[in-house]
């Protein structure tokens, strides 16, 4: 059980009468990065929140670092780090005395001042935390997140209203966190091409369900919607393009006049899923974001 | 860390960033002070009907009670209401300890703001007020044993309203209208003596009026006694009523406190 971060069986929430998660499974080993994948309103940020412990009235099996977060103490929550939607706390705290004070509360935290220059905040070490801007911002809750050397850490869209020069910047730092010795790292986003760029394993979050589980090429197996072959005279939509244009090319003896192959993206694909799996399920999905 | 210690730690560096901010600042001292100097100039020049006491010395005490007072019971709540919207108490929740420290630390603010609003409102009273330093030893103990109790009667209990609320707006708008009439009515302004019986009951409920009269023990000459209720100090009954807030707000706080975390 050592290499299990995080264990989630038949995970159920409900707000009311609105059901949000039905029945989640999950798996995070050790030392991974793992995407939690999904539209807005999906269940996301319930599922992170009862894995942190805030929230309590779910049913089912959840053991985060082989404890239930709804009961586990403070020796429990030092080792996770948490890096919450946009959270502007503390707006008056100057930034290297917040990052200080957080990291008092843990036994064994990284050295305050290397912290900061390793997330590029020495410079605004003095300014207050009211007056950075988002990028420095989301760079301090990262800070304040890994101050105190979590085993686990949870990154709640982390991107969300980023430019691209910023969200660039902060891909590079999940990256270089993720070669920290022994830390996993849970993300989620709605933003597929961050998923695939930084994790290992993905998981689609669709209406409260995991639909799908893996790396980003079995994810891109599991979704892929067909591809449109067209020539000339029709057209077909098949799983397998390349056998249908070498049919085809025997058919016609020769080159396939007008042949054109249009294969989804994964985004396509990954669009697709959620279009059908919402089709199926459309009273689940019914209530919005929480 | 000892999550008390890191709880003080928090508290000052809490009041030094909010002191920082000339606006909070500001607001800070104009509150409570402001409205003292304001009342002392214009009804301060009378004395309290039947007594050769003025008004302005009688008012000391009483606004002396009432900083420690809307400092516990609005001051503090708000506060907390704007941490809680603002994440920080979120961000409390996510630390180890994180809660007692921050509680410990919002304490330490009140107590430091509570330090300031009475230290102002006395170094303006010697002046203005025509009020003296208490006389003897046995005054200073009351004066210390009154403040202390009269803030452990608000702060746990404001700590557990500002948990409550929505927000520090919701905050302000439960709390900003009881707490002026609460002033109106506890001898603040005017003696209780003066008040129909209805409303002398009320007053006689809640702390602020029994932190008045511990106060006016202090500082006032018992020429003063024809303006109380009974014409005596009753400092037993006051550190009696006074000591039932302070416990009934430390049961009852973390017991609210926890609930509103189990949400």
């Amino acid at each position: 059980m050592h290499d299990v971060a995080v264990r989630v069986r038949g995970l159920r929430m409900a707000y009311g009468p609105v059901q949000v998660l039905n029945g989640v499974d999950l798996d995070l080993r050790r030392g991974e990065v793992f995407t939690l994948l999904g539209p807005n309103g999906a269940g996301k940020t319930t599922l992170v929140e009862i894995l942190e412990g805030f929230r309590t009235g779910w049913s089912g099996e959840v053991e985060v670092l082989g404890e239930n977060p709804a009961r586990a103490g403070d020796a429990w929550r030092a080792r996770l780090g948490v890096v919450m939607q946009s959270w502007r706390d503390h707006p008056r705290w100057r930034v290297r005395d917040l990052v200080a004070h957080v990291a008092a509360h843990y036994d064994d935290p990284h050295d305050v001042d290397e912290l900061l220059a390793a997330l590029g905040l020495t410079e605004a070490a003095r300014n207050r935390a009211g007056v950075l801007s988002g990028g420095q911002r989301r760079r301090l809750d990262v800070a304040l997140g890994i101050v105190g050397r979590p085993e686990v850490l949870f990154l709640d869209e982390p991107t969300t209203g980023f430019d691209p020069e910023a969200r660039r910047e902060f891909h590079l730092l999940i990256e270089r966190l993720a070669g920290e010795e022994g830390l996993t790292v849970l993300l989620t986003t709605h933003d597929l091409a961050e998923a695939e760029r930084l994790s290992e394993r993905i998981a689609v979050l669709v209406a409260g369900r995991v639909v799908t589980c893996g790396s980003p090429a079995e994810l891109a197996r599991a979704v892929q919607v067909p591809s449109l072959v067209r020539w000339e005279d029709g057209e077909l939509e098949t799983a397998d393009p390349s056998g249908v244009a070498w049919d085809l090319h025997q058919r016609y003896g020769g080159p396939v006049p007008g042949l054109e192959i249009r294969r989804p993206t994964l985004e396509e694909s990954y669009l697709d899923l959620i279009e059908e799996t919402r089709g199926t399920r459309e009273t689940a999905v019914v209530g919005g974001t929480r | 860390m000892n999550a008390t210690i890191l709880g003080l730690r928090r508290g000052w560096t809490e009041q030094l960033n909010l002191w920082s901010d000339r606006k909070e600042l500001l607001n800070a001292l104009i509150g409570t002070v402001g409205t003292y100097v304001v009342l002392i100039l214009f009804i301060g020049g009378n004395n309290v009907p039947g007594t050769p006491v003025s008004m302005a010395a009688f008012m000391t005490p009483g606004f002396l009670a009432f900083a420690v007072f809307s400092t516990g019971l609005t001051g503090l709540p708000m506060l907390i209401a704007a941490d809680r919207e603002e994440g920080t108490l979120m961000r409390a929740r996510t630390l180890p300890g994180g809660i007692r420290v921050y509680l410990t630390g919002r304490a330490v603010t009140a107590l430091l703001t509570i330090a300031l609003n009475a230290a102002l409102v006395l170094l303006v009273a010697v002046p203005l007020g025509g009020v003296a330093a208490p006389p003897a030893l046995g005054r200073w103990l009351t004066l210390a044993w009154v403040l202390a109790l009269g803030t452990l009667a608000v702060v746990p209990l404001g700590a557990a309203i500002g948990s409550l609320v929505s927000g520090p707006k919701a905050a302000a708008a439960m709390l900003g209208l009881p707490a002026m009439l609460l002033m109106l009515v506890s001898g603040v302004m005017f003696p209780v003596e003066m008040m129909p019986g209805l409303v002398r009951g009320i007053a006689q409920v809640f702390p602020l009026y029994w932190q008045g009269v511990g106060l006016r023990a202090v500082f006032l000459p018992d020429s003063v006694l024809a303006a109380e209720l009974g014409h005596s100090w009753p400092l037993g009954r006051a550190a009696a009523v006074l000591g039932a807030w302070a416990v009934g707000g430390m049961v009852l706080a973390p017991w609210l406190l926890r609930r509103v975390r189990g949400r």
